[in-house]
């Protein structure tokens, strides 16, 4: 495979290949990343405040999606949502479409790894931050909004980074379902004309060119919520209030 | 700190020379033990090429084969023995590698065995893996530039295996449907070239799948309309539930694969493949394993 690297020939032909293969697979990769991480961080966060929640069926509610989620492996799940669930719309054959089958599938996933996350976020911050706002009257929605999840950003940003590269790399157990994303058109090609360095060393750099500006947003994100000043909200505030 | 360094280091050096002596060591104690068991057969083949002497010296000559296609290469789930008309045919070139008769060369398991797929088999047989691929591996002009192929030694079409409650009848009922071929096969080609041979306006969707269990399970399921690969393979998926369509297109030949390095175990294993044809042995070998 190593002495293959090199040949030019093979990177010519891997050039010919791209607009076919590559293009439509990034984007296809792209799309599901995006849509899958909107959805997941939804997901996270419904499931992250159930499981804080002080009431008892949020809780479990969170606790079964939670567990199950986590102790049993995506390629299952991926394989359950495209040969298992169709089964039970229509025995003729309904299909699901490749693109709501990665959303779901990773989206699931993640979105139950991110409510833990987010879940210790919330629980880390005192709890005389929650009692001090509903002495203000805040509702348990208002107390989340503006008092809680803020703080809980600078301490959840590096594990939900890591949450976010991690969804997009598994979009890639779609090629296990042709799933027309970046991972099948590689294989597809490389398996075509047997010129697989070329073939996966392409597909690693365009995982990167995904994960890598995730990384630094992420980045970016978390100096940015750590450096946020508190005294100056405090000082609109104040203004507004000295207004009133 | 220095000191840290020092040691971190060392380790590193130390940790370097241990896989080192580790990947060199079942070389080298193999070696001798091997040569003198060899060495009488190697004369017999006369001046053998480096890369089959090579093989010789070893005392094995690694196949990679198909471990899930009945009659052609089965492996047998009690035993672990791999049964078909091409580990047969993996025998046969043993055999003339190592000087002895296929039998023999099943005796003494001169040949070992490797289960592969259609996606393994390239990367396999390019590193150095295994010898030479007997598995179902068709002869294209693009695998010609990478690998050694020898003459075919089994021609074979593609099929179509639909479920009998689809109601695709005819190559023509597919238009639009989904097709789930293998990857790396080349049925994709082989359909399109069929189809506009005869004149039909047939425009299915192909998806593809790693290995055949995958696309039987789809199909079963019914995420695919159409299963489609070599008849060969087809008919160890056939059950009450499907058929084969008619239809055969995409003529294909089967050969041996060397890598493109190995010029000498190739113009061995051409040599007794040409030899197989001309004497008929290889069609006593069809015929024992109940192929057409």
């Amino acid at each position: 495979m190593i002495k293959g690297l090199f040949d030019g020939k093979r990177w010519s032909a891997l050039f010919t290949a791209f607009p076919e293969y590559y293009i439509p697979g990034f984007l296809m990769t792209l799309r599901i990343s995006l849509v899958g991480l909107a959805v997941s961080l939804v997901l996270g966060v419904i499931f992250g405040m159930f499981s804080t929640s002080k009431w008892k069926l949020p809780r479990i509610i969170s606790r079964i999606y939670v567990e199950f989620i986590q102790n049993t492996p995506l390629a299952l799940q991926v394989m359950c949502y495209y040969s298992v669930l169709p089964m039970l719309f229509s025995s003729s054959g309904f299909r699901i479409p490749k693109f709501v089958l990665g959303v779901i599938g990773v989206g699931v996933y993640h979105g139950a790894y991110i409510s833990e996350v987010i879940r210790t976020g919330i629980e880390a911050i005192p709890k005389g931050q929650s009692e001090a706002a509903a002495s203000q009257g805040f509702g348990y929605l208002e107390t989340m909004y503006h008092i809680i999840l803020p703080q809980t950003i600078k301490i959840i940003m590096p594990p939900l980074a890591n949450q976010a590269l991690n969804l997009v790399k598994n979009t890639s157990i779609l090629a296990m379902v042709a799933g027309m994303d970046l991972m099948y058109f590689t294989d597809s090609w490389g398996a075509d004309r047997g010129y697989f360095a070329q073939a996966y060393f392409t597909s690693a750099l365009m995982y990167f060119i995904i994960c890598f500006p995730l990384a630094r947003l992420a980045r970016y994100l978390e100096i940015r919520s750590m450096r946020l000043p508190v005294a100056k909200k405090l000082d609109i505030q104040a203004d507004e209030e000295a207004a009133c | 700190m220095k000191k840290r360094m020092l040691s971190l280091a060392l380790s590193l050096v130390m940790a370097a020379a241990l896989t080192a002596c580790g990947s060199k060591a079942p070389e080298t104690t193999a070696a001798p033990a091997d040569t003198k068991e060899s060495g009488s057969s190697a004369e017999a083949d006369g001046a053998a090429a480096k890369d089959v002497q090579k093989i010789i010296d070893r005392g094995v000559l690694k196949v990679g084969c198909k471990s899930d296609i009945p009659k052609f290469s089965l492996q047998n789930t009690a035993t672990g023995e791999y049964e078909g008309f091409e580990d047969d045919l993996a025998y046969e070139i043993a055999g003339s590698i190592f000087g002895c008769s296929a039998d023999e060369a099943k005796e003494k398991k001169l040949v070992e065995f490797q289960g592969v797929t259609a996606k393994t088999r390239g990367p396999l047989l390019e590193n150095g893996e295994i010898d030479l691929v007997i598995a179902t591996f068709t002869i294209t002009p693009e695998r010609k530039e990478t690998y050694n192929f020898s003459t075919p030694y089994y021609t074979d079409a593609v099929g179509l295996l639909v479920n009998k409650d689809s109601g695709i009848n005819s190559i023509e009922d597919l238009d639009g449907k989904i097709i789930g071929v293998a990857q790396s096969s080349t049925t994709k080609d082989g359909f399109k070239k069929y189809v506009d041979e005869k004149g039909l306006k047939v425009n299915p969707q192909f998806q593809e799948f790693d290995g055949y269990p995958a696309l039987a399970q789809a199909l079963a399921t019914k995420q695919i309309d159409c299963f489609s690969v070599d008849r060969a393979i087809l008919a160890g998926y056939v059950n009450d539930g499907n058929q084969i369509l008619e239809d055969r297109f995409a003529e294909q030949d089967y050969g041996v694969a060397a890598a493109k390095d190995n010029k000498g175990l190739a113009e061995a294993v051409e040599k007794k493949v040409t030899s197989m044809l001309s004497d008929g042995s290889m069609k006593t070998l069809q015929d024992k394993w109940g192929l057409q």
